[in-house]
């Protein structure tokens, strides 16, 4: 049992690639508890798609008995955090579980939008933050300039901004003295009833989901019967842990304390982050504050390249959805695309790394369709048949109703923080505007960055935004964005035709003003990528049944075998079979065959986004 | 004429001389510029293992278990092709065709063939190849302009086959057929007309027309790759095809086969047995045979086929018995390539709705018992086969 005031809980706040894991490594080998020859880079990020993409996804908790400098024992507990704006729920949380945060700044790129916004949430949770400045052996670190930046945003004197290489470990003891010094105790009563935080669970098949937890009152003790109060999952504490980095098992964990629990729930929709554990023989009379449930933010339709696929990939999506409530998955069909399922992500990471796992993990062929928001239509009451709501959602473009029955169409917004130097103000001013973004703060970190604030519509970031920001700033652009509600706009769809027929897949919801744009370049990109068949293929955008773009993909005069003699017959007999079998692979549209990398071709969004 | 039974489309006898001067951009053959030093001993193996296949009897080629009969049949053509035949020297070439007709009953109008390039050919020659029975002769002009030649990576004089025409009629061959190739980039629609238009005014009975396809592992197929020569453009392709048609019919000469034009009675009687089905023995390095449902092929290597034939073991590198749906897709893949087309009844099932969608689309004319692509097929004709199959 440790000594509540002897503990500290703290987290890092750094932004991709600024050295979180490194520090955290070094964090390790100073208070022994990984050897040096054991230490494998990044220790703490567990699954390999996370080692290879050099981000963290799940959050871990580790414990690490650490003596001061004037012999006192601490217990210090590091809470990694997800380092991605479609996390920052659970950063937010994680951040609830503790009392202080490292603040780990690249001292040779500065504060990215993203660690400013992490920074935000720190400091809405009370957090003590400590400033670091990292990888200060770097050539082109400017620490003077980079603690400037911190402190005009912290406050608080920036000569008093540690330095260190998380690298080489130079000046990490000074932060571990920091860390003791400065980040208060944890407060909270061993005898009244239980409330301890979920900050993270991890489905594991052998013991179930595995909730990582920050006991804020009360204990909690093997073979208790616990109730997860959000979501009313009773059960009985199995495993009762911490991380040393190993698991180690102990018979109890106070106030203050940070461990894992199992207790035999089975995915991890029954243990959100955020919910709070109690007793079932002594409930607490309320959970801890914050509780959210995940709401899926971008849309998109997976659909096995094989329909034989599609069993295969209903199973999978279940399996994934065991260890990752934060994303939904429902049937449905598209013309063109046959059975599949429209899927619900947190954000666009979100959505790469579920289709990255499923295409690693269980190795099946999809077709994605292009990303898209989840609108609330309003729909014309005269128009409105009986049994219909008056407001239906929309995430499947194809599914938006006819226009005179849409008395208004509603779209998520955000508010978006865009942090840049100040030499790429215009570009950036530029890009947001033209996303429909409205400028509603412009301040000056220092004389050379500034930190922008648009509200800008969700649908127009989930599409190529990041990436246009990063080629516009030379790569010095950072982004981040929070949800702020629903706005009316003036949407229309935009379908694309196939020889008259519409291609449900390709059906968008765009601003009318992009309308024509976005048409001619579909239409476009689809006559490159359509292979000439027997026929002129019409290829058409159309708003409703005005058609405002078209292009033809002329028909193939020639497909032929120049010479076929009686030493081909073997050969070009196989060569026949494999057409056939490509074709049956081929995507019908009415009487246009569209093979399926064209398909993907046409859906990928590229620069010309 | 009676186009069901495989018999009834005739026998014949195909021999590979996989040797050339030099090889050509497009040429994806078996064929070796470095090789004449094997020449005398692949004549020997030639004759050799042309002994030992009239000797086994047919059924030693025939499909395993089918009663194949003890006796060859009558056979109705011989077609010695390359490679490039003419450069065996002539007492060689003679031996060979020699070998053939005195190991095989051959049919007394039967049709004999000499694939011969243009700068090969000499009247001494052709005077000995008809004395051993050759009525026929294929020449490889494929161009009469000096820069398609050029672009095709073909080394002989413009003029050249009008020289090899003259030698084979001095020797009293009336049978002779001309290869060109149309759509080299490069080649204008003035430069394909002369092309075809000096062909045909030599008064030949036949010619091959062939659309340039870049085969992979070519010598044109690298020079696309590495930007020093164009891909054909298949909407040029159509253009010459059609072309060529109109100038062959002008001349007297119809279209029997996709890229085969002809005065009728002298079509290629030997191809015609490949697009009919019919059964032909192939003997020769890399060389085909097909005999009652079995195909079969040789060694490629010309050595190993020496080494082989010589040996006294079969230069038989492998074979397959096409089951029904294999057959019905050969038969579709050749029948229509004829202007004559495919009999129904060879080709079942067929979804009657394709073949309906396909006739509407102006591609197929379908008759109680007959397919026959139209020109606007001809054109399409893998296309609509994939259609089909």
């Amino acid at each position: 049992m440790v000594l509540t005031d002897r503990i500290r809980n703290f987290a890092i706040i750094a932004h991709v690639d600024h050295g979180k894991s490194t520090l955290a490594d070094r964090m390790l080998q100073l208070t022994g508890l990984v050897g040096d020859r054991t230490m494998r880079a990044q220790y703490l990020d567990r699954m390999d798609l996370e080692r290879e993409r050099g981000i963290t996804i799940k959050a871990q908790a580790v414990r690490m008995p650490y003596r001061a400098a004037d012999g006192t024992e601490y217990v210090l507990n590091l809470i990694d955090t997800p380092g991605h704006v479609d996390f920052s729920y659970e950063v937010s949380r994680a951040m609830n579980a503790c009392e202080g945060a490292v603040l780990l700044v690249d001292a040779a790129q500065g504060m990215q939008a993203q660690t400013i916004a992490n920074l935000y949430l720190a400091v809405d949770a009370g957090l003590e933050v400590i400033p670091l400045l990292n990888k200060i052996d770097l050539p082109a670190a400017r620490p003077e300039q980079v603690a400037e930046e911190i402190a005009a945003l912290l406050g608080g004197d920036p000569t008093d901004i540690l330095a260190v290489s998380a690298k080489t470990g130079e000046g990490v003891p000074a932060v571990l003295e920091r860390i003791v010094e400065r980040v208060p105790p944890p407060v909270g009563s061993a005898d009244d009833p239980l409330r301890a935080l979920i900050f993270d669970s991890v489905y594991d098949s052998y013991r179930g989901v595995i909730t990582y937890v920050r006991v804020v009152d009360g204990e909690i003790r093997p073979r208790t019967p616990v109730r997860l109060m959000a979501t009313g999952f009773t059960g009985e504490v199995d495993d009762l842990c911490v991380i040393s980095p190993e698991p180690l098992a102990i018979d109890r964990l106070g106030p203050g304390e940070v461990g894992y629990v199992t207790a035999a729930i089975k995915e991890v929709d029954q243990a959100r982050v955020g919910d709070t554990i109690t007793t079932v023989a002594d409930p607490a009379s309320a959970p801890l504050p914050g509780y959210r449930e995940p709401t899926p933010m971008v849309f998109s339709g997976l659909y096995p390249v094989d329909s034989g696929d599609f069993p295969d990939l209903r199973d999978a999506l279940e399996k994934l959805r065991l260890n990752d409530a934060s994303f939904t998955f429902e049937p449905e069909t598209s013309v063109a695309l046959g059975f599949g399922f429209r899927c619900g992500f947190l954000g666009l990471l979100h959505m790469e790394i579920i289709s990255e796992r499923l295409d690693r993990e269980f190795d099946i062929p999809l077709v994605t369709t292009a990303p898209n928001v989840r609108y609330e239509v309003h729909i014309e009451p005269a128009m409105r048949t009986d049994d219909e709501a008056a407001v239906i959602a929309v995430s499947n473009p194809a599914e938006l109703p006819a226009a005179n029955r849409i008395a208004e169409i509603r779209e998520p917004v955000v508010d978006a923080m865009i942090v840049v130097p100040s030499d790429y103000i215009g570009p950036v001013m530029q890009l947001c505007q033209g996303r429909r973004g409205d400028l509603q703060k412009m301040e000056y970190l220092t004389p050379q960055r500034v930190e922008l604030r648009y509200r800008l519509p969700l649908a127009e970031i989930i599409v190529d935004f990041f990436d246009r920001l990063k080629s516009q700033t030379r790569g010095y652009g950072s982004l981040d964005y929070e949800p702020a509600g629903l706005a009316a706009a003036d949407l229309v769809k935009v379908d694309i035709l196939l020889n008259a027929d519409p291609v449900d897949a390709f059906s968008a919801i765009v601003h009318r003003d992009r309308a024509y744009e976005y048409g001619k370049r579909m239409v476009n990109r689809l006559r490159e990528l359509i292979p000439r068949q027997m026929f002129d293929v019409p290829i058409q955008a159309a708003i409703g049944s005005r058609i405002i773009a078209r292009e033809t993909v002329k028909a193939r005069r020639k497909d032929v075998l120049a010479k076929c003699y009686g030493g081909d017959v073997t050969r070009k007999r196989k060569l026949l079979e494999k057409q056939k079998e490509g074709k049956r692979r081929m995507k019908n549209v009415g009487a246009v065959e569209i093979p399926q990398e064209a398909f993907v071709a046409a859906l990928s969004v590229g620069d010309d986004g | 004429m009676d186009h069901q039974s495989t018999t009834a489309a005739g026998y014949g006898i195909y021999v590979h001389v996989p040797f050339c001067l030099r090889r050509c951009h497009y040429c994806d053959f078996n064929t070796y510029a470095d090789r004449s030093a094997l020449i005398p001993r692949y004549v020997a193996a030639l004759r050799a293992d042309i002994a030992a296949i009239a000797d086994a009897g047919p059924s030693a080629v025939a499909p395993a278990g089918a009663r194949a009969g003890g006796v060859w049949p009558a056979f109705d053509s011989v077609f010695i092709g390359g490679g490039t035949p003419t450069l065996l020297p002539t007492p060689d070439l003679v031996d060979v065709i020699a070998a053939v007709t005195t190991a095989f009953t051959i049919g007394p109008d039967a049709e004999i063939t000499v694939e011969a390039n243009p700068e090969t050919v000499d009247v001494e020659q052709m005077r000995a190849l008809a004395v051993a029975g050759v009525n026929r002769v294929s020449i490889g002009a494929q161009s009469f302009m000096p820069h398609v030649l050029d672009a095709l990576g073909r080394w002989h004089e413009p003029r050249a086959p009008l020289r090899a025409v003259d030698a084979c009629r001095a020797a009293g061959i009336q049978r002779i057929s001309m290869d060109l190739i149309y759509g080299t980039p490069g080649e204008t629609d003035r430069d394909w007309s002369h092309s075809v238009r000096t062909a045909l005014d030599t008064g030949i009975g036949h010619l091959s027309a062939y659309a340039l396809t870049v085969e992979p592992g070519t010598e044109y197929a690298r020079r696309v790759r590495r930007g020093a020569a164009a891909a054909p453009d298949d909407d040029v392709q159509a253009e010459r095809m059609e072309q060529v048609d109109r100038w062959a019919a002008q001349a007297g000469l119809r279209r029997y086969e996709l890229s085969n034009w002809a005065r009728p009675g002298d079509e290629s009687r030997h191809n015609r047995i490949y697009w009919r089905g019919g059964d032909w023995l192939g003997v020769g390095a890399g060389a085909h045979g097909h005999w009652g449902g079995r195909r079969w092929w040789c060694v490629r290597s010309p050595e190993r086929y020496v080494r082989a034939a010589l040996g006294g073991t079969s230069p038989v590198a492998g074979d397959e018995v096409p089951d029904s749906g294999e057959r019905r897709a050969e038969r579709l893949l050749l029948g229509l390539r004829l202007a004559e087309g495919v009999d129904r009844g060879a080709v079942a099932p067929l979804d009657d709705r394709v073949v309906q969608d396909l006739a509407a689309a102006g591609l197929l004319i379908a008759t109680d018992n007959r397919l026959t692509l139209t020109s606007a097929g001809m054109r399409l004709a893998s296309a609509v086969t994939l259609e089909l199959v």
